[in-house]
């Protein structure tokens, strides 16, 4: 009961002019960076992280500015998945699976309105999650150590093989490429050197900006290219906009599970928006495509995806909140906020903060309405800043992908890495070598290893340590499953 | 073909990162599993997906033409050049200028590639530096 | 007083001195503080409580903004300073003991504690050992007492790596207390309060961290902090906890932090920015906002924090090299 009146408590202080502008303001300019194909929430709450602080704005105000942001962007990561087929951000990489053969189909309205409303769902669970569940998944977070971790990891990749791609071989093969980039710079638990030929640039190894601009933007120039020497024209948005009632009634199972996955795998400390889109996605592909749809324009494969990166982002505020350790980059950008503002995370935060987490979290519902809102009847605006002719257009990724990559570092070295492997990524294309898995691999490779080491290094090296626990125990039977389900279904199909 | 061609390159690839894991040099000894395990993990992974592959190709890639190969490689050509001279050239005039090659590749008259330039060589520049204080460099046009 | 008058006279034309080249020559334009990693790291912590106090006591006109150039404990910021913006005048750089530390293993690349112009240190935190509050462990000699009984029953969680100043910490009082750091069970985070949610998770039984980070959680009733490594006891909300010193265990251990310029700013320039940094270390305010940031009285300008920081990293040169980590 007293989490409701807290609840009210805080939406009464989260409604001030002052407030509700910046959550408009943070909202339009997050669905606007989160469409901008590179840029993601990390980009756009750590742009506008430095001016809050340097107008001055208090710390309530300035963490529901970069809190609208960071949901925008999940909003927006969409847009471009599905008209361009280049994610906007990392939690969007599974949208365009299903997404861009939708636009392709001339379903782009529909693809961005449904997906518009999934990701509304997908926050409004997580939101209900929060204010619910908050102080009781904190301490189910703790049962995850270093052995359940990699456990957890195991069984993402488990996931991967089977996820996308036509073949299953070039999956595993992109997944390991991008374990590989990640091992490259400074071990963490020896301080030596791997695979960084003496550079100091890549001592701390591929900043993850060059890897995801590199895969996503760089190569998507030169598909762009030969697109435009096929003839093809750039999706547009024709014909009826909004999805019908029988679209959503399809979709509504769909949208709530894919919530309720997100938010717990946006929980855990570690894990983010594109590992909760990576997994409830496979997780409804399995349940439901029987006719081999997802993958080219099912509503399904669309509406899992959203959904469950906009419940991950709410759920990585979970630990920020309750135990001061960030779920995510942005989290860790909006922690920092908070030391900015004085205020030290932690599990104290709830009993001495509440007027600030209470507002935040309830800023939480105030912006989603308004995404909502910008993103049903008004997504033609950001549309329209995506239909931009090619000839504009192209130079126009490459100009903003060079900003936000040289504003990580400010160096020529991170440039021409990104080039080099955006032409990397544009030959696995045409191997038909799917780019997801290699990002995905690339954002567990390191957690993977150090878990495992980790893991290890507590038990002193028995291997034993790794199934020590009923959680670990039960995500390597998950794992075990997912890997060996498509040939079992093949075998079940093959016989009827 | 291209397919096994690309299974012998992993398989050489995954011998030079292999070896490479294993002769890497641990210092000291604190911990029992070094730098090398996880990479020697991905190597054989590596080199049993590309037995796997070898053994069951794919039908062939679609190549591109070799007319659309080399405008892939002018705008492969411009990209790393726009990298190279980013920082040096500063972002409006690289900018401006690969915006004008990269138009001109995709089709646009001289004088829209010109203006595409300016426009967003100057009007991102305005947007990021001034009014979101993301710092960009400059080059030749800063002052003093 | 004849001492105190001549540092008075000296003073005074230097600060002279400083007007003068303050009005003719040199003032910071567009400063910026550059942090030399992610943001909301310790570099950051540091770059804003520098930005805050030299705008607030009206130091410098324009506000310092703080830019960011992550990598290697603070590798690539000193790489790019020396080689890029060795003549960048406007920018300070944050530093801490963790990228001294990293100067004297030799991973800054080719360069030394000589490659640069340090500036001024100002502040420090301590280390701090802490057990969960249920933990059978009342006190560094229990604990020590049970690692040395059996390794595996104690593991250590720490959010730096091996050779790292979290490591450094456990090693020199594991083998104060007769254990050859080769066998005591140490795991390494990310960050200082990743260790310790694994610690409140009970995958770990003790973390080497700092003092400053273990308020929080002390006070929040969830941990136990064993011993802070200070000379003397800490002041605030710390002065309950025992220094190691008091508990038989002779290990001190500052982090520090502070700041350096590039390279070739030149004798003029750098002394405008001590002469920044001396007033804005004297102004009353400044505790008050060192306090806000876990921070621990400790200020050194320009000579001074230039032999400081020389000997610390000849000091951790000779730590490193006992513990193996240097060949």
């Amino acid at each position: 009961m007293s989490t409701l009146a807290q609840l009210s408590h805080g939406l009464a202080l989260a409604v001030t002019p002052l407030n509700l502008g910046l959550a408009a303001l943070g909202s339009f300019l997050g669905t606007l960076i989160g469409a901008l194909p590179g840029l993601g929430p990390i980009n756009g709450v750590a742009i506008l992280l430095p001016i809050a602080y340097a107008i001055k704005l208090p710390a309530a105000s300035a963490l529901i500015l970069l809190a609208a942001v960071y949901y925008g962007c999940e909003y927006g990561g969409r847009i471009s998945a599905i008209l361009l087929n280049v994610p906007g951000d990392a939690g969007a990489i599974m949208t365009g699976l299903d997404g861009h053969p939708l636009a392709l189909k001339g379903m782009a309205g529909p693809a961005l309105s449904l997906s518009g409303w999934s990701s509304f769902v997908g926050a409004i669970v997580a939101f209900l999650g929060i204010v619910a569940l908050g102080p009781l998944l904190a301490r189910w977070a703790l049962l995850f150590g270093p052995a359940e971790y990699f456990a957890l990891m195991v069984f993402a990749f488990a996931c991967l093989t089977s996820m996308v791609g036509r073949n299953p071989v070039k999956t595993l093969l992109g997944g390991c490429l991008g374990l590989a980039l990640a091992t490259v710079g400074v071990d963490a638990g020896t301080g030596v050197y791997r695979y960084t030929f003496d550079d100091v640039h890549l001592s701390d190894g591929i900043p993850f900006l060059v890897v995801v601009i590199g895969l996503f933007s760089v190569s998507e120039i030169l598909m762009l290219l030969e697109q435009t020497a096929a003839g093809q024209a750039m999706m547009r948005v024709s014909g009826r906009l909004l999805f019908t009632l029988a679209e959503m009634r399809a979709t509504w199972w769909t949208t709530l599970r894919a919530s309720v996955t997100g938010f717990l795998i946006g929980v855990l400390p570690g894990t983010g928006a594109s590992i909760a889109s990576a997994v409830s996605y496979m997780t409804e592909k399995r349940l439901l495509d029987r006719e081999g749809t997802f993958g080219k324009g099912d509503l399904r494969g669309l509406a899992a995806p959203e959904a469950a990166n906009n419940a991950a982002a709410g759920g990585a505020l979970v630990p920020m909140l309750t135990l001061g350790v960030p779920g995510s980059g942005t989290t860790a950008i909006l922690l920092g906020a908070l030391t900015l503002y004085d205020i030290q995370p932690g599990p104290l935060l709830f009993t001495q903060q509440p007027d600030l987490v209470w507002s935040l979290i309830a800023s939480m519902l105030i912006a989603n309405v308004m995404l909502l809102v910008m993103n049903l009847p008004l997504v033609g605006i950001f549309v329209r800043l995506l239909r931009i002719p090619y000839w504009l257009l192209v130079p126009g990724i490459a100009a903003i992908s060079f900003i936000g990559v040289y504003s990580v570092h400010g160096t020529t070295f991170d440039l021409l890495l990104m080039t080099g492997l955006g032409v990397l990524a544009w030959v696995l294309r045409k191997f038909d070598v799917p780019l997801a898995p290699v990002i995905l691999g690339f954002v567990l490779g390191d957690i993977m290893e150090q878990e495992l080491r980790r893991a290890l290094s507590i038990s002193g090296g028995d291997w034993r340590i790794l199934v020590h626990s009923p959680v670990s125990i039960a995500l390597w039977a998950l794992a075990t499953g997912m890997a060996f389900a498509p040939a079992l279904l093949r075998r079940l199909r093959g016989r009827p | 073909m291209s397919d096994r061609l690309a299974a012998l390159l992993l398989v050489v690839a995954a011998a030079a990162y292999g070896a490479a894991a294993w002769h890497l040099e641990v210092p000291f000894a604190y911990e029992p599993v070094g730098p090398r395990a996880f990479p020697l993990m991905i190597a054989a992974l590596v080199a049993l997906a590309a037995a796997a592959l070898a053994a069951q190709p794919d039908p062939e890639p679609h190549w591109p033409s070799p007319a659309l190969l080399a405008r892939s490689a002018l705008v492969v050509g411009t990209l790393a050049l726009y990298a190279a001279l980013f920082s040096a050239l500063g972002f409006p005039l690289s900018t401006a200028a690969a915006t004008l090659v990269l138009g001109r590749t995709f089709g646009a008259g001289w004088t829209k590639c010109a203006a595409g330039g300016l426009g967003l060589g100057l009007g991102l520049y305005l947007l990021f530096d001034r009014v979101l204080d993301v710092t960009l460099p400059l080059g030749p046009l800063s002052p003093g | 007083m004849e001492r105190i008058l001549r540092s008075l006279a000296t003073a005074l034309l230097a600060a002279a001195v400083v007007q003068s080249s303050f009005a003719a020559e040199f003032k910071p334009a567009k400063p910026e503080c550059v942090a030399g990693a992610k943001p909301g790291g310790g570099f950051d912590l540091t770059c804003r409580l520098a930005a805050q106090a030299l705008h607030d006591f009206k130091l410098i006109t324009e506000p310092m903004r703080v830019t960011y150039l992550p990598g290697g404990i603070g590798a690539v910021a000193y790489n790019t300073m020396i080689t890029q913006r060795a003549e960048d005048a406007n920018a300070i750089v944050a530093f801490s003991a963790g990228s001294s530390l990293n100067i004297a293993q030799g991973k800054f690349g080719k360069y030394d504690e000589n490659a640069v112009r340090w500036l001024a240190v100002i502040g420090t935190d301590f280390g701090a050992i802490m057990v969960r509050k249920d933990s059978p462990y009342q006190s560094l000699k229990e604990l020590m007492t049970a690692l040395k009984a059996d390794a595996s029953k104690v593991v250590f969680g720490a959010g730096g790596t091996i050779g790292s100043q979290d490591w450094m910490k456990a090693a020199m009082i594991a083998k104060q207390a007769g254990v050859d750091p080769k066998g005591m069970r140490y795991v390494a985070f990310e960050g200082g309060g990743a260790a310790i949610t694994a610690l409140l998770g009970g995958h770990v039984q003790a973390v080497s961290g700092d003092a400053s980070e273990s308020i929080g959680q002390m006070e929040g009733g969830a941990i136990r902090v064993l011993a802070v490594l200070s000379e003397r006891r800490l002041p605030g909300k710390l002065a309950a906890v025992p220094t190691a010193r008091e508990q038989g265990y002779d290990v001190v251990w500052p982090t520090y932090r502070g700041f350096y310029l590039a390279p070739k700013v030149t004798d003029e320039q750098y002394k405008v920015w001590v002469s920044l940094f001396d007033r804005m270390l004297a102004n009353p305010a400044y505790a008050k906002l060192r306090e806000e940031r876990g921070l621990f009285e400790f200020a050194k300008t320009g000579k001074d924090a230039d032999a400081f920081v020389k000997k610390s990293v000849a000091g951790y040169r000779d730590l490193a090299r006992e513990a193996g980590l240097l060949k």
